[in-house]
């Protein structure tokens, strides 16, 4: 299950859903809002979803990560306008054991921010702003 | 009076992009310059035909011989060109064809004709714009009474065409179903080379960055482009965008495609800047 939702989403029905009762571990991932970039001082992030081709794209990645590790699986990401601390995306997998469910968990979370149509707008302390494009291979640490 | 009809080709665009003259430009049908085949249908339906010019500016190659009407002072663009042709002829009606639409057929010129013969004192008979519905000012007939109005909206500063014919509440015209695309206009080399290929329209949604850039979110297109490799490089030309294949993906009708991708009328096409979600 991938869902877009204007912030602020709430992950606890999707928790909820998830777990069962032959799952023995459960890992989620909250992307929260940073307040800093590079040394500068973020007041807030505004993200952009091309809709139609992210839902899309984040259901093939849930299931395709889902059937892989043999988890239950499922994401939610915000879009609008976020403030430091907020929530910005939540991942979670559900597994008999806590290897799947590390190991599911942490490729969703790289998959979405490297594959989903979705982009952000920082703005910063000083009262400017900008689009801040990803990694194109997904690699980088970086959350939130 | 004037009976005949009276042609008028609009040659004196400055025409920046095309790197040199649009008017002296062959497009392979025949080996006719774009003047000399628009001069070729003009001639077809009226009686004496004009070459539109700005000032200074040399005949362009197919319009040798043909007399030639200087643009007027205190206008600008098309519309001094019109009033040159009424202080030509101010009694006769004139049929104006611009000269960078090789798309016309002698069957859009033959509407607007039968049009006007129905009611030769109505001012303006012109399209309707099949992409966006106003009036297209540079295939059409300007009667007699139109040269007045015209003279009150150039001493008003008024010099856009299509606008006054929009504020005088023309009734138009739609274009026969066969030739919807015939009043596309050619400005770049590449249009020229797909001019006779056929044009399709797509939307086109912008996001993120690339939305900032363009200015705006939604878009329709005209396009000859035939791939959406191909229709990538005409936005980065045309807007001056940084739509790079190795960084900016695409997608066709909310789907990822390939730049090999055929475009077809009405797709929806997004050019992907990279993700940052997360």
């Amino acid at each position: 299950m991938f869902q877009l939702g204007n912030h602020p989403i709430n992950p606890a029905p999707l928790r909820r859903d998830l777990a069962a009762d032959d799952c023995g571990g459960f890992v989620f991932f909250e992307g929260r809002v940073r307040d800093h970039h590079e040394e500068r001082s973020v007041t807030g992030l505004y993200y952009e979803a091309y809709r139609e081709l992210a839902e899309k794209e984040g259901q093939r990645l849930v299931r395709e990560i889902a059937q892989k590790h043999g988890v239950r699986a499922g994401a939610i990401h915000a879009t609008g306008d976020l403030a430091p601390g907020d929530l910005a995306v939540w991942v979670g997998a559900a597994a008999a054991h806590r290897e799947e469910a590390f190991a599911a968990c942490r490729e969703l979370i790289d998959a979405i921010k490297a594959r989903v149509p979705i982009w952000k707008r920082e703005s910063y302390s000083d009262g400017q702003g900008e689009w801040v494009e990803g990694c194109v291979c997904g690699a980088r640490g970086g959350d939130g | 009076m004037s009976n005949a009809l009276h042609g008028l080709l609009l040659a004196g665009g400055k025409s920046s992009r095309m790197g040199c003259d649009k008017a002296s430009m062959v497009l392979g049908d025949g080996g006719l310059t774009q003047a000399g085949r628009a001069l070729g249908l003009l001639r077809q339906f009226c009686g004496p035909v004009y070459l539109s010019l700005r000032e200074g500016q040399p005949v362009p190659a197919g319009g040798e011989g043909v007399p030639v009407l200087r643009d007027a002072p205190g206008a600008q663009g098309p519309l001094a060109g019109l009033l040159a042709a009424f202080r030509q002829a101010p009694g006769a009606s004139w049929l104006v064809l611009a000269c960078d639409l090789p798309l016309v057929r002698p069957g859009v010129v033959a509407r607007l004709v039968a049009r006007h013969a129905e009611d030769p004192s109505s001012p303006f008979v012109a399209y309707a714009s099949a992409l966006d519905g106003l009036p297209e000012p540079l295939c059409a007939i300007y009667g007699p009474s139109a040269f007045p109005v015209l003279g009150r909206h150039a001493a008003r500063g008024h010099f856009c065409p299509r606008r006054i014919l929009r504020e005088e509440s023309v009734p138009l015209l739609a274009l026969p179903e066969a030739d919807t695309w015939a009043l596309t206009n050619v400005n770049t080399p590449q249009d020229v080379a797909g001019a006779q290929t056929g044009a399709r329209e797509v939307r086109v949604a912008w996001f993120g960055r690339l939305a900032e850039q363009r200015g705006l979110r939604e878009e329709s297109v005209i396009t000859k482009a035939e791939t959406a490799g191909d229709f990538r490089r005409e936005m980065s030309d045309l807007h001056r965008l940084d739509l790079d294949s190795g960084v900016v993906r695409v997608a066709v009708n909310d789907e990822f495609a390939v730049d090999g991708h055929r475009l077809q009328a009405g797709d929806r096409v997004v050019f992907l800047s990279p993700f940052a979600g997360g």
